[in-house]
């Protein structure tokens, strides 16, 4: 189930950051952050699921990234943004992320959803493997959990 | 004409969006009211008249669902229009809705124009002339 639904999610944050973050984007190597490079000032949020199969998404990006991705969601300059408005951004993304690559898989039961949440730096898993999301001058990193 | 549209959110972004779209689909002057969960937007609809209500379905609170239910009960509120637009867009959960009263369900993401047909389509066209500031009629975010 791991792969078909890792393969929704990576259509979906393509949906999901051309739709509504104006960023096309390209799936990069399997990693962990600190091989992609990806270790220094990074926003972090998850959001767990219940259905078929239960799990949680964990999504990770740099600051420099959220403060772009926020402006061209909410057009507005990044001086009239606020750090809640940086972390609604983030969150909002992994819930429509979530919400879209579920949509899209073949459950018997319907998923749900729960309440995207933003994580401490400290939380952040180092060792574990992330997809990562390439921009044309950042990248992000995805990372599927199921099977909790 | 100018309305009166609820946006129920637990998204400060999402609901800026929102806002956004309906400016540039001519709603400029409309009074948009915003709340966070289903639990303020009740509180602010005891106080404002609403001729239309957006709301999210994933909230914390109260989510959308039990929202349309508590709005559908009352007879004050039970003719106002409620779309949803939600992340969540199984079958079984858009008629759960629809069964409930909405009168519509857009799915995120979504495109400005989704949410601009749907708008038309309940509260009528609007006279772009009449908006203010925020009227922009073109979808170029």
């Amino acid at each position: 189930m791991k792969k078909p639904l890792m393969a929704a999610i990576q259509t979906s944050i393509s949906e999901v950051m051309e739709t509504m973050f104006f960023l096309p984007i390209e799936f990069g190597r399997e990693s962990t952050l600190a091989q992609s490079g990806m270790d220094k000032k990074n926003m972090a949020c998850q959001l767990e699921f219940t259905g078929d199969v239960s799990g949680h998404l964990i999504l990770v990006v740099p600051e420099t990234l959220v403060a772009e991705m926020s402006e061209n969601f909410m057009g507005e300059p990044l001086e009239n943004l606020t750090p809640e408005h940086l972390a609604g951004t983030l969150t909002e993304m992994l819930n429509m992320v979530c919400g879209n690559a579920l949509r899209k898989t073949d459950a018997k039961t319907p998923f749900e959803l729960g309440i995207p949440k933003m994580m401490d730096g400290s939380k952040i898993p180092k060792k574990q493997v992330f997809t990562i999301v390439e921009t044309i001058e950042s990248r992000m990193a995805v990372l599927l959990t199921i099977g909790e | 004409m100018s309305y009166s549209i609820l946006i129920v959110d637990d998204s400060l972004p999402m609901r800026s969006v929102i806002k956004r779209t309906l400016k540039a689909a001519g709603y400029g002057n409309a009074e948009l009211l915003e709340a966070a969960d289903g639990k303020q937007a009740m509180e602010l609809m005891k106080n404002n008249w609403i001729d239309m209500v957006i709301t999210d379905y994933n909230m914390p609170v109260m989510n959308g669902l039990e929202f349309v239910k508590a709005i559908k009960k009352e007879d004050l509120s039970k003719d106002i229009p409620v779309v949803v637009v939600s992340t969540e867009g199984n079958d079984a959960k858009i008629k759960e809705f629809m069964d409930c009263g909405a009168v519509g369900y857009i799915t995120k993401p979504f495109t400005p124009e989704a949410i601009r047909d749907l708008i038309v389509k309940i509260l009528g066209e609007v006279n772009y002339e009449e908006t203010l500031d925020g009227g922009d009629t073109d979808f170029d975010f």
